[in-house]
């Protein structure tokens, strides 16, 4: 008899079965799962678990892993699985030699649910933001003087535009990669709106090269709209906002044969950007135009700051969409945003100073911790 | 095999062409960047049919259809009729009807905008700052996001106490952008050294 | 109806039925995000149709009036119906135009691959004459850029702990009190980049966060609200 044989036979004595197998419908989802886990007394000489399920007892058990899991957990998330049947579960454990089993469990059935629970911090966040917001929002529509600080390069549009306008050279106006479901896309719209307005009076060229059939056609209107509404539709020219390719750095190729080609007076880098920026920013600095950025994607903000005459940072960019808008309705929200910054920085050096304190009187007052703790677990976010 | 040979030498005059425009523009930059428009362009038209339109309507309604799952197979006459309405932008009188696809899109945009922004950038942001101050660099990480966060008030003048604080705010953003800038370098130094591998060594054998 | 409130309900609706959808996993709701999303693949290539169409109409123009650099509007309209034709060749050959051994392929191998790569590649170059260029303003942001910038990328490449090493070996001449491997041990360039990285720049990048989290929210309100419209032209 083979010695390893000997060893099997004196080793498989040794598994304990598996113990307290729990089975709960798996929570917050759209039904048809089971989460499963159980204790594994011993956890030497185990090579993997089996799970095993039945729809009724007695009844003929299936396996549903066909390579073993090392871990105490199984999500059944079968395509057999139905809401509303009771199912039966056991566990086989395996060693190199031999296998156990668990008792059997159940019945455990699943179901969809009406409400994640995961998402309350979203959705607390998401009434308190904008009920604040619509606050401001009615507001506003009362109050008609409202301050906004100088946001950086808005003023310089005109200039550019001016510029452009005098020395007699087309302006050019990129989106980048930004799609039409990008809020920075119809945030960059109202400006882009603003210079088709005057290069309309002034009668520049206005060059749009997009990388986004969806967003080319929502530029086509924008302008054509501007320019009729200049008394100029006779400039209006389809072709100038046009599509090149949604290839990245295609359209960074593009982009950057048209501004050597066209020498635009003024560029404006208006939202969803990704390493491209500096290839096109770098080549309208080269040829002179006075260029104006910005955009919400932070990781290329360094490259139009240095790249560019005016770039705008951030949330600044919504801001001057905003802005250029005569409506006071619209400032209503930045003033809303103001408010909930004020109210953020209140919340976040509170329970810091908490947490702080919490720390230095970890003995003498070990609640102030723990309700640090409780209120920094809110805010973690779950899937 | 000599298919890969010509696409070697095709490769790189392409790879050439678009390096000589780092000195001026010129015929072959000219070439190269026109010929990369083209062929990416209908890369991207080929690439949207094949992996989105073609399967995800064309095929998907026959599964549906095949099933008797009339509900999800009809439903798709949706899109295809969203799809369509764009494609009607070309006659003049019809333009008005691609503002319903692109109103969809828009709201696509702002449904998911609203709550990523919540769940993606504000909870993990605000989660990421609640530290306690028992260590200098917890510190710098609280004045930082506090001064940040108060250059972008835009309803008050930056004058006094908030032109003060919102100023070391401009100076955490400075630093900042320097760093991430810095950080870039050898990444793309690393993608230069990649192309000219690819010249002395895949093209002229020059590097063993 | 049709052309201004209709436009305005659906995009109303579709938001907010998104952004209910976020917090029901029970059926309908459960898959709509996914099904809105292939809904918009599906329109956007449809809307590709139309990006072809203003891409090949505005160099055929060219071409047919000989305008200045016709001839690299016909190289572009040949490279865009060639791809398309062998794309469309290879889906019926082939099955799939992606197959490995399509012609369709090729072109992605030998032409699409080596052009992104190269012009990925020039930003090298870019990103240096950008740095020479913020090195010659002289204000005090474009100055704290620069040393930031140096001394992360000088954290980031072997040549850094060289000269790390160069200035330990000066410090210790000048200070012979002081242990030459304790000093070069200590890394400076490594440890700021590692600091800077870390400290400063995420804590800026919070407060950035934050700040493009409530403007991305108002301006989705906006556009809930029908405030924002200009993508309708009104």
């Amino acid at each position: 008899m083979p010695i390893t044989w000997t060893i099997g036979i004196l080793v498989s004595g040794l598994i304990a079965p598996p113990e307290s197998l729990l089975l709960r419908d798996n929570p917050n989802d759209q039904g048809r799962a089971i989460f499963i886990s159980w204790v594994c007394p011993q956890t030497e000489s185990i090579t993997g678990f089996r799970i095993f399920r039945a729809c009724s007892l007695p009844g003929k058990f299936i396996a549903l892993n066909r390579e073993l899991i090392i871990g105490t957990e199984y999500l059944d998330s079968d395509t057999m699985l139905c809401d509303g049947v009771p199912y039966y579960y056991f566990i086989r454990v395996y060693s190199a030699y031999d296998s156990v089993d668990s008792p059997v469990s159940g019945p455990v059935v699943s179901s969809a649910q009406w409400f994640n629970t995961d998402r309350i911090n979203v959705l607390v966040l998401a009434i308190i933001i904008n009920g604040l917001f619509i606050f401001y929002l009615l507001r506003a529509r009362h109050n008609t003087r409202m301050f906004i600080r100088k946001i950086n390069g808005l003023d310089a549009i005109d200039e550019a535009l001016g510029r452009a306008t005098e020395m007699g050279k087309p302006v050019l106006f990129s989106f980048g990669l930004g799609y039409i479901t990008d809020m920075v896309v119809i945030a960059a719209l109202p400006i882009l709106r603003r210079i088709a307005s005057k290069t309309a009076q002034y009668a520049v060229r206005l060059i749009v090269p997009n990388s986004d059939p969806l967003v080319m056609t929502t530029a086509q209107e924008t302008v054509k709209e501007a320019y009729t509404e200049a008394g100029r539709p006779d400039l209006y020219n389809q072709d100038n906002i046009s599509f090149l390719t949604s290839d990245q750095f295609g359209y960074a190729a593009g982009v950057d044969g048209i501004i050597l080609r066209e020498k635009p007076g003024a560029i404006f880098w208006l939202g969803y950007f990704y390493a491209e920026s500096l290839i096109m920013a770098e080549t309208g600095h080269s040829i002179g135009a006075i260029q104006l950025a910005g955009t919400t994607e932070t990781t290329q903000l360094p490259f139009f700051v240095a790249a560019c005459d005016y770039t705008m940072i951030g949330e600044e960019i919504y801001a001057a969409s905003c802005y250029l808008k005569p409506e006071p309705i619209m400032l209503g929200t930045i003033k809303g945003e103001d408010f909930i910054k004020f109210l953020l920085i209140i919340l976040i050096s509170s329970t810091v100073f908490l947490g702080t304190a919490g720390r230095l009187l970890a003995n003498e007052a070990p609640f102030l911790n723990n309700l640090f703790m409780a209120i920094v677990n809110w805010f973690i976010p779950k899937s | 095999m000599s298919s890969d040979l010509i696409g070697t030498w095709l490769a790189a005059t392409l790879t050439l062409a678009i390096f000589s425009f780092l000195y001026r523009d010129n015929p072959l930059y000219r070439a190269a960047e026109h010929v990369y428009v083209g062929i990416s362009a209908g890369f991207a038209v080929i690439y949207a049919w094949a992996f989105d339109v073609y399967p995800m309507l064309v095929e998907s309604f026959k599964v549906h259809l095949g099933a008797k799952n009339y509900f999800e197979a009809y439903i798709l006459i949706i899109p295809a009729l969203l799809g369509v309405a764009m494609l009607l932008r070309s006659i003049p009188k019809l333009t008005w009807i691609s503002r319903w696809p692109i109103s969809f899109t828009i709201g696509i945009g702002a449904g998911l905008g609203l709550i990523a922004a919540i769940q993606g950038y504000l909870l993990p942001q605000i989660f990421d700052t609640l530290r306690p101050l028992i260590n200098i660099n917890n510190a710098i990480i609280y004045i930082g996001v506090i001064t940040t966060l108060t250059y972008f008030y835009f309803s008050r003048e930056h004058k006094g106490l908030t032109g003060t604080v919102a100023r070391i705010g401009i100076i955490f953003i400075m630093v900042a952008f320097g760093a991430s800038f810095g950080y870039t370098v050898m990444a793309r130094v690393s993608l230069l050294i990649g192309r000219f591998y690819f010249l002395f060594h895949d093209w002229l054998p020059l590097i063993r | 109806m049709l052309y201004r409130t209709g436009p305005l309900i659906l995009v109303f609706g579709t938001a907010l039925l998104l952004i209910i959808a976020f917090f029901i996993p029970h059926k309908p709701f459960g898959d709509l995000e996914a099904r809105f999303l292939n809904w918009y693949a599906i329109i956007s290539g449809f809307t590709f149709l139309l990006g072809l169409d203003s891409l090949a109409r505005h160099h055929l123009i060219k071409i047919v009036r000989r305008e200045k650099g016709w001839f690299y509007s016909l190289l572009l309209v040949t490279s865009l119906f060639g791809t398309l034709f062998w794309g469309l060749y290879s889906w019926i050959r082939y099955a799939s135009p992606f197959a490995l051994n399509a012609p369709f392929m090729w072109l992605y191998k030998f032409m699409i691959i080596p052009l992104q790569a190269t012009m990925f590649a020039t930003l090298a170059f870019f990103i240096f004459s950008a740095a020479y260029r913020a090195f010659r303003v002289r204000n005090l942001a474009a100055t704290l850029l620069l040393i930031a910038a140096c001394m992360v990328m000088l954290g980031n490449v072997p040549i850094g702990s060289s000269i790390w090493a160069g200035i330990s070996w000066l410090i210790h001449q000048i200070f012979p009190n002081t242990n030459l491997e304790i000093l070069k041990r200590w890394e400076l360039f490594a440890a700021a980049k590692d600091w800077l990285m870390a400290i400063p720049q995420a804590a800026a990048g919070r407060g950035i966060g934050i700040g493009l989290a409530l403007g991305g929210i108002a301006m989705s309100l906006r556009i809930i609200l029908g405030i924002e419209r200009t993508y309708l032209s009104s």
